[in-house]
């Protein structure tokens, strides 16, 4: 097993820290994303294990190669990790043709000819694209360069795919279809992949796990359905699937379990604690938009609301409700009148974290 | 699938050197940029602490030199007359730089587009040849002076002065303000800035005077900078026009001490030199410094907006008219007259020109072997050094631009270095590190000793067009090269170097015109068999043979032209763009 190890690696940029004593391991075939907001730290971690940015602390190795190491000042250049890579901007050359962009790096491995062509045509049939070879970048579209893309960044076989947002800069649909496309061929060759995005979609659809990031830290690792379902930081529940997050107080709570928490106005809201280790006082409540419901159910605690304004989204409509002083998204199928009523929120959805972290 | 079958074992990474390639050719880069431009500097700061040229033996260490440039009342007086003129010169062409830009490149004025490329005319010939054209208009025994003369019964103007040269140093280098003014911001300026000066109600002038003119305080700055540093060096025009009135600036007196001298005092000219050197040194400095809160001007936001036109209304026809005549009297004029000039055996309002026409002066310039050798040098010069110049420049821009060199900030400054040594001043250096450094001695007495100064003092000319263009390019291409297995030296080659084409192509076409008219650089270079034309011209000059001058300087004229017309309509290179 070849298994990528990133041990305490941090990345400093004069005073302000790009990525904090990250520690990850990828084990060979994953399907590994890393989500978060532009400035979490994502693409600085990709660029370091691409080795085209040098950690300031911490150690990378790839199965028994040290790819870098702060310690003893070890550094591997990208040139001799040999590692796929697609970058955001595609940096498709545009002065060499389709053909000449893929076979760069069998020339570089100085791959004999008739090996080197039928190799380039595999590429370039696997991600479709046989009959364009002899165009250049700037004739093709969006989709068509990020797929000249990938087939550059995997014909020399690398053992190690990095892929930087490589769907950010399609139309949505297209985007959609890049995703199942993509997940197919890694799945295909069986390539380990790190994939970088800020789109949680794409993260829930494509990964074996996730590694969401903020600030420099990674906040949650799990699979798509662990994170969804279980986030265990407030960050992590607003960030994939935008739950509102409500300040409530509550008592101590120490073991994971259920719990009791009370809004600014008094109403009690039964909900359940995911990690634990809660002190008394102020807490944080997440509860996701659709899962709020206004028709009374098991299990559930009711509160009363104002109805306030809605937005039509299409297939849903979105309705902030007011309670206590604080704004509730509401994601639903008929708005409700406005004026006051009554919502409820299954113990199971009601999920409370610490106020600080 | 047929490529999974075959993803047996990864095909592995490129075959690691056995040494760091990338780390060696930057290293290399940096050495023989570092000696070029060392080299030539050293000999000249030794030569200001000895007491008898380098070359001679015994030479002792002395301060006397130094203490000779502060006592010597001549010097004092030609510090002085040469600040005086770089001061006047620089003025008149900011002036009537800036109003140049603005002008032709936000105004309605009629004829704005063939005007601006009049106003370029001077930048692409040399002084020498632009001095030549005002002696034979405007000096005393000019066409224009005695035409009015001969009304008036007096000469209206004396050429020969600070004033007349400050006149000719300042229209030579109002293009060069006017190139900063109009690239550095007329055209740069983001037009919502003005148009938001106009929402809050500025009129038009206004708008001019309170947003554009402020905003292009960094241009002027710096055109002024440079345009100070030229005034300082410049050789031809005070050589023209002040030595006749026996005026001197510090140019000429090196080229009296250094050149013309039987028994020349090297100490003294180092010396002087090193002042010269000072001068251009601080006035770059202060320029950095007054620039050092640009940000506060910056203009480049918005990309692709349109810059406003402004409506000159009434006063469209009076401002073109105005301008042009001042183009046709100072620019237009003199040229046509030393075309003139070439072909006639004599130039006077008192003779008929159908009478004295001849082609007498080309059959003498190109009977004389030493003339045509000149040519043939020049244009061999001018090529190896315009290849090897733009060579290197981009292979210290790319170091410095796109590798983790440890030393690439040394190297900027190193490589920009020239900009404070005056070209008369390279030559200099570059003899005396001929005479006393063993590994260059090779170099005397062939072309070689030429093209080094030549490379040396054109590097960052040739770095400013590179520079900008390698900004251009996104640091993903070479990144990705770098992921494909291509390590830093490969990646430059087969990505940067080829998208830099246009660039490279452009600086050495840059390099070659401004080589073909150079002459300042090779005075103290000249041996028998290694002339260049502007240092011939220059003996023409003071052996008074103005018509075989003429006709050299027309033949200097076409050669630019044509090279210049063929650059942008065969490879649609604009230089100066």
């Amino acid at each position: 097993m070849t298994e990528l190890v990133l041990c305490d690696v941090s990345r400093r940029y004069g005073a302000a820290l790009a990525i904090d004593s990250l520690n990850l391991t990828v084990s060979e075939g994953e399907f590994l994303t890393l989500l978060g907001p532009s400035g979490c730290g994502k693409s600085t971690t990709l660029a370091s294990i691409a080795g085209l940015d040098q950690p300031t602390g911490g150690r990378i190795t790839f199965g028994d190669r040290v790819l870098v190491d702060a310690d003893t000042g070890a550094y591997l250049p990208p040139e001799a990790r040999g590692f796929g890579v697609v970058f955001q901007s595609y940096a498709l050359w545009p002065h060499m043709t389709v053909e000449n962009n893929v076979a760069m790096s069998l020339k570089l491995r100085k791959v004999p000819s008739a090996e080197r062509k039928k190799r380039v045509a595999e590429a370039l049939d696997l991600v479709e694209l046989g009959g364009l070879a002899k165009r250049y970048p700037g004739e093709l579209s969006g989709g068509q360069q990020q797929r000249v893309a990938l087939a550059r960044a995997i014909v020399f076989r690398p053992p190690l795919l990095l892929l930087d947002e490589p769907l950010s800069n399609l139309d949505a649909q297209l985007r959609q279809q890049a995703r199942v496309w993509l997940k197919d061929i890694q799945r295909e060759l069986g390539l380990t992949t790190i994939y970088v995005t800020h789109d949680q979609d794409e993260a829930l659809a494509m990964s074996d796990r996730i590694v969401v990031m903020r600030g420099g830290k990674v906040i949650q690792l799990g699979t798509p359905k662990d994170i969804y379902r279980d986030p265990q930081h407030p960050f992590a529940a607003s960030f994939i699937g935008n739950a509102n997050l409500l300040e409530v107080s509550g008592g101590a709570v120490a073991e994971p379990g259920a719990c009791t928490v009370t809004l600014a106005d008094g109403q009690p809201i039964h909900g359940r604690v995911p990690v634990g280790g809660l002190v008394s006082g102020k807490q944080l409540l997440a509860v996701r938009p659709h899962l709020i419901r206004h028709e009374a159910c098991a299990d559930a605690s009711e509160i009363t609301v104002e109805f306030g304004a809605e937005s039509y989204l299409g297939d849903h409509f979105e309705q902030d409700v007011h309670v206590a002083g604080i704004t509730l998204r509401l994601s639903v199928e008929e708005p409700q009148p406005r004026g006051t009523g009554r919502i409820w929120i299954r113990q199971q959805d009601a999920v409370v974290f610490c106020a600080d972290s | 699938m047929a490529f999974l079958s075959r993803t047996g074992p990864h095909h592995g990474t490129a075959s690691p050197p056995p040494f760091d390639r990338a780390r060696l050719i930057q290293w290399l880069i940096f050495l023989v940029t570092a000696s070029l431009m060392l080299a030539p500097a050293l000999p000249i700061l030794l030569q200001v602490v000895v007491d008898r040229p380098l070359y001679a033996d015994d030479w002792q260490f002395t301060l006397g030199n130094i203490a000779q440039i502060f006592q010597s009342e001549r010097i004092g007086r030609i510090a002085l007359t040469t600040g005086l003129f770089a001061l006047f010169s620089v003025i008149i062409a900011e002036v009537l730089g800036i109003a140049a830009a603005l002008l032709i490149g936000r105004t309605d004025m009629p004829g704005r587009k063939v005007m601006g490329d009049v106003l370029m005319w001077p930048l692409y010939l040399s002084h020498l040849i632009f001095a030549l054209g005002w002696v034979i208009i405007y000096g005393p025994s000019g066409f224009v002076t005695q035409l009015i003369a001969q009304s008036t019964g007096e000469a209206p103007w004396n050429l020969y002065s600070i004033a007349g040269m400050s006149v000719v140093a300042g229209i030579s280098q109002a293009p060069l303000a006017y190139l900063y003014c109009l690239y550095g911001a007329v055209r740069s300026v983001d037009s919502t800035l003005e148009s938001a000066a106009r929402t809050t109600g500025a009129g038009p002038l206004q708008v001019l005077r309170k947003v554009t003119l402020p905003l292009m305080i960094p241009s002027i700055i710096t055109s002024t900078a440079l345009n100070l540093v030229i005034a300082v060096e410049t050789l031809s025009i005070p050589l023209f026009l002040a030595r006749p009135a026996r005026i001197d600036t510090l140019s000429t007196f090196l080229y009296a001490e250094g050149i013309a001298a039987s028994n020349p005092n090297h100490g003294l000219v180092a010396a002087s030199s090193l002042l010269l050197m000072t001068l251009v040194g601080s006035t770059l400095m202060l320029q950095r410094m007054l620039l050092r809160h640009g940000h506060r001007y910056e203009t480049v936001k918005g990309k692709g907006s349109r810059p406003m036109v402004l409506g000159l209304g009434k006063l469209r026809w009076p401002l073109a008219i105005l301008f042009a005549t001042v183009l046709i009297t100072t620019v237009v004029v003199p040229i046509a007259g030393i075309i003139l000039r070439a072909f006639t055996s004599f130039l006077s309002p008192l003779v008929p020109v159908s009478k004295v026409l001849t082609l007498n002066n080309f059959d003498k310039l190109f009977a004389d072997e030493a003339n045509i050798r000149a040519i043939c040098n020049t244009v061999e010069i001018a090529l190896l050094s315009a290849g090897l110049g733009t060579l290197l420049a981009v292979a210290v821009a790319l170091v410095i631009q796109r590798s983790d060199f440890r030393f690439a900030g040394t190297l900027e400054a190193l490589a920009y270095s020239p900009r404070v040594v005056p070209g008369m001043i390279t030559g200099l250096g570059v003899f005396y590190a001929a005479v006393i450094l063993p590994p260059m001695g090779w170099l005397r007495g062939n072309i070689g000793i030429i093209v080094v100064a030549y490379v040396m003092a054109t590097l960052p000319l040739a770095m400013g067009v590179i520079q900008p263009a390698i900004v251009q390019i996104g640091r993903d291409l070479d990144r990705a090269a770098r992921t494909v297995g291509a390590d830093w030296s490969d990646a430059m080659r087969f990505i940067l170097l080829p998208l830099l084409k246009p660039a490279l192509l452009g600086s050495f076409i840059l390099l070659f015109v401004f080589h073909l008219k150079s002459y300042i650089i090779a005075i103290f270079l000249m041996a028998p068999g290694l002339e260049v034309m502007g240092v011939s011209m220059l003996s023409l000059w003071t052996n008074g043979d103005v018509g075989v001058l003429a006709a050299f300087a027309t033949f200097q004229i076409v050669l630019v032209a044509t090279l210049l017309l063929l650059a942008r309509f065969l490879f649609k290179v604009k230089i100066y763009d």
